[in-house]
């Protein structure tokens, strides 16, 4: 309190005239416009499940719910029904599995979000058709050209492979898939390989980009950042479609999606076209 | 410490005389206490004396919470001043406004810099397709004003740029201005390569990343040698020792010369009121992060304070969908962004202005 009289008498003293100013200015509107603001965004609350997909369209998706009242395992855009916050990073994840060069981690610290549970056929595949027995399969006897005969059942189920571009002819669906358990991918040497951990497969040519995936340099991780971390580790296949890698002529590895909406405009500022004006015409 | 207790009071002072018009500090929505204060100024007159008395008065009618709440708020020390039992009593009484304000359970953390970690940042220029997931993810996080109607109601921390996408063309090697007197600028200064004007950043495309452009993402750089703590005239913006700079918000003036100060645009004003919805407002904050500012502060990208203290990565890294953004520990080499710095071409945006970034810019 003494401490308090102190800083007081220096206020009286030397702010008297000025300090009636400030109190002057300070008007009474900022109460009412939050409690407008605050009834408005209420009316805007979800009233079915909120899905908003994590990486790229069509890969990972979670689904919004209050982990506790006011905090939300995910908060996903209105725009563009992305996911743009995450409350539980760790949500639906399980451990990742044997992976050469993380030996080190701690038990449990590296986490993947199981995609086979999303790839609802995928059960199926390696009975139904791709059971391994057949007259022209047993033994297995494999095209010479790499070039898959087109199935339209086969296209229908997995249109990007119409227009299959990974590895431009040069490889073709047993490269990457399994001969004969049909839900497993194939790691180097013939064994397979869990559709959660495509990592294994996809490092056999990009080793590179495999090596700065396990030192954190490429792909996401969320979680906690120390390197001994627990992480969610977002495997090759969250990010990029491994049958169209390409994106047609574009070349880049990522799809291109919407983007979120562009900040306000400063006062006055009717529109942002000056932005695209150049100062030297090419 | 630098600052010493004495010289303290002087700011004090300054704080409320220096800058009529901003209100000094604290809750500007609180209409009950301000009315009291108003008043008993007006009563009270040019006259210090009956400021005085009219002072002593609010303080022994302190049965009012609110009222003391924005008393003591007025009157607490810079935060780097206070002692413990301070700062625990600054949590405990921002807890308690925060929580009768938004309606929830509102946490105000206060933990210091933890031992052995240099807070980094990277950021995969090569990757980033401009989606602008990362600023929302900013604003979702950090308590920001998000109102519509007026200019400046809606803050963001984090600017992605569109730079044009230039190319140098041998046919014009050997063109150039003036004519015929040998070249004095050559044929490709006038095509934009990398850097055009400013970038812009109200783009808006159906898709991103568009074919003919870069995206380049800036925020506060966490800059060793800040310039805007150089500036800052009652030392309310300082860096912390695990690396990010951060702003004791009931300190800040708003006299706005660490924004002329910051060579990144990093730093926002409040003009308006923050608006900030009830059910938005992210109730884990930290005392020099997320926590709700008033009219007239200043605030910035202080890394999620409130997340990196525990461990948690930003919520911008969490988000970008291209893996564009790395945060680390400097000090672990086995980090992600040593890992980068000692792997990548890396570089800091103004390196020549010798702020020392700890952002850095990386492509592969
Ligand atoms: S506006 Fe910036 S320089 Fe001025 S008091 Fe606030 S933090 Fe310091
Ligand atoms: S979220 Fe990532 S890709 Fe999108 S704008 Fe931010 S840094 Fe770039």
């Amino acid at each position: 309190m003494k401490k308090i009289a102190i800083y007081a008498t220096i206020l009286a003293l030397s702010g008297g005239g000025l300090y009636s100013v400030v109190a002057a200015e300070k008007t009474a509107e900022p109460a009412a416009a939050a409690a407008t603001t605050a009834t408005e965004a209420a009316t805007a609350a979800p009233t079915e499940p909120l899905v908003c997909f994590e990486s790229r369209k069509g890969a990972s998706e979670i689904t919004q719910q209050d982990i506790k009242p006011g905090w939300p395992n995910v908060k996903c855009s209105p725009t563009t029904g992305a996911a743009l916050w995450y409350g539980d990073p760790f949500e639906g994840t399980v451990p990742m599995g044997k992976m050469p060069g993380l030996e080190n981690l701690p038990e449990g610290h590296a986490l993947v979000k199981p995609r086979s549970e999303k790839l609802a056929i995928l059960p199926m595949c390696g009975t139904a058709c791709h059971n391994g027995v057949g007259p022209q399969f047993n033994p297995p006897t494999l095209p010479k050209d790499k070039k898959p005969t087109a199935i339209p059942t086969m296209e229908g189920l997995v249109p990007d492979l119409a227009n299959f571009q990974h590895g431009r002819g040069r490889i073709w669906c047993l490269d990457c898939h399994h001969t004969t358990q049909r839900n497993k991918l194939v790691d180097n040497f013939g064994d397979p390989v869990s559709f959660d951990q495509p990592q294994l497969l996809c490092g056999k040519c990009h080793g590179d980009k495999l090596r700065d995936w396990r030192d954190g340099i490429h792909g996401k991780r969320i979680g906690e950042f120390a390197s001994n971390g627990k992480k969610r580790w977002f495997t090759c296949t969250e990010c990029h479609n491994p049958h169209n890698v390409q994106d047609g002529v574009r070349n880049r590895g990522f799809i291109q999606l919407q983007p979120e909406p562009s900040p306000q405009l400063p006062r006055g500022m009717a529109n942002a076209d000056h932005e695209k004006v150049h100062p030297i015409p090419h | 410490m630098a600052i010493s207790e004495t010289p303290s009071a002087g700011p004090a002072k300054e704080t409320l005389s220096a800058c009529p018009v901003q209100p000094a500090s604290a809750d500007p929505s609180n209409a009950v206490v301000k009315t009291t204060r108003r008043d008993f100024l007006k009563a009270g007159g040019m006259l210090s004396m009956s400021s005085l008395m009219g002072t002593a008065a609010l303080m022994t009618q302190s049965d009012d919470a609110h009222a003391a709440v924005e008393w003591a708020e007025h009157f607490q020390k810079n935060y780097r001043l206070m002692t413990a039992e301070e700062k625990a009593e600054a949590k405990a009484r921002l807890e308690r406004r925060y929580s009768a304000e938004y309606g929830k359970q509102v946490s105000v953390d206060t933990t210091d810099a933890q031992p052995g970690v240099l807070m980094g940042y990277a950021l995969n220029i090569r990757k980033c397709i401009g989606c602008r997931r990362c600023v929302h993810a900013c604003v979702a996080e950090n308590n920001q004003s998000r109102g519509k109607e007026r200019a400046g109601e809606k803050i963001e921390w984090i600017q992605v740029l569109r730079m044009e996408r230039g190319k140098f063309e041998q046919e014009k090697m050997n063109h150039g201005y003036p004519e015929g007197l040998g070249i004095q600028v050559g044929g490709n200064a006038y095509t934009p390569a990398g850097l055009v004007l400013e970038g812009q950043y109200h783009y808006n495309p159906e898709k991103v990343p568009e074919a003919d452009a870069t995206y380049m993402p800036i925020a506060c750089m966490q800059c060793e040698k800040p310039p805007c703590v150089k500036v800052c005239p009652v030392r309310t913006t300082y860096r912390e020792p695990d690396g990010p700079v951060v702003i004791d918000y009931n300190w800040c003036i708003g006299c706005r010369m660490c924004m002329g100060a910051c060579p990144y645009w990093a730093r926002r004003l409040n003009v308006t009121n923050p608006v900030l919805p009830k059910e938005e407002m992210n109730p884990v904050t930290h005392y020099l992060g997320n926590r709700p500012r008033m009219r007239g502060v200043v605030e910035k990208c202080h890394w999620c304070l409130q997340r990196t203290r525990h461990g948690r990565y930003p919520a911008c890294v969490e988000v970008c969908p291209v893996g564009a953004r790395k945060f680390g520990n400097l000090l672990d080499p086995e980090s992600e962004v040593s890992k980068i710095l000692q792997r990548k071409n890396v570089f800091r945006l103004k390196a020549e202005l010798n702020t020392f970034p700890k952002f850095f810019y990386f492509y592969d």
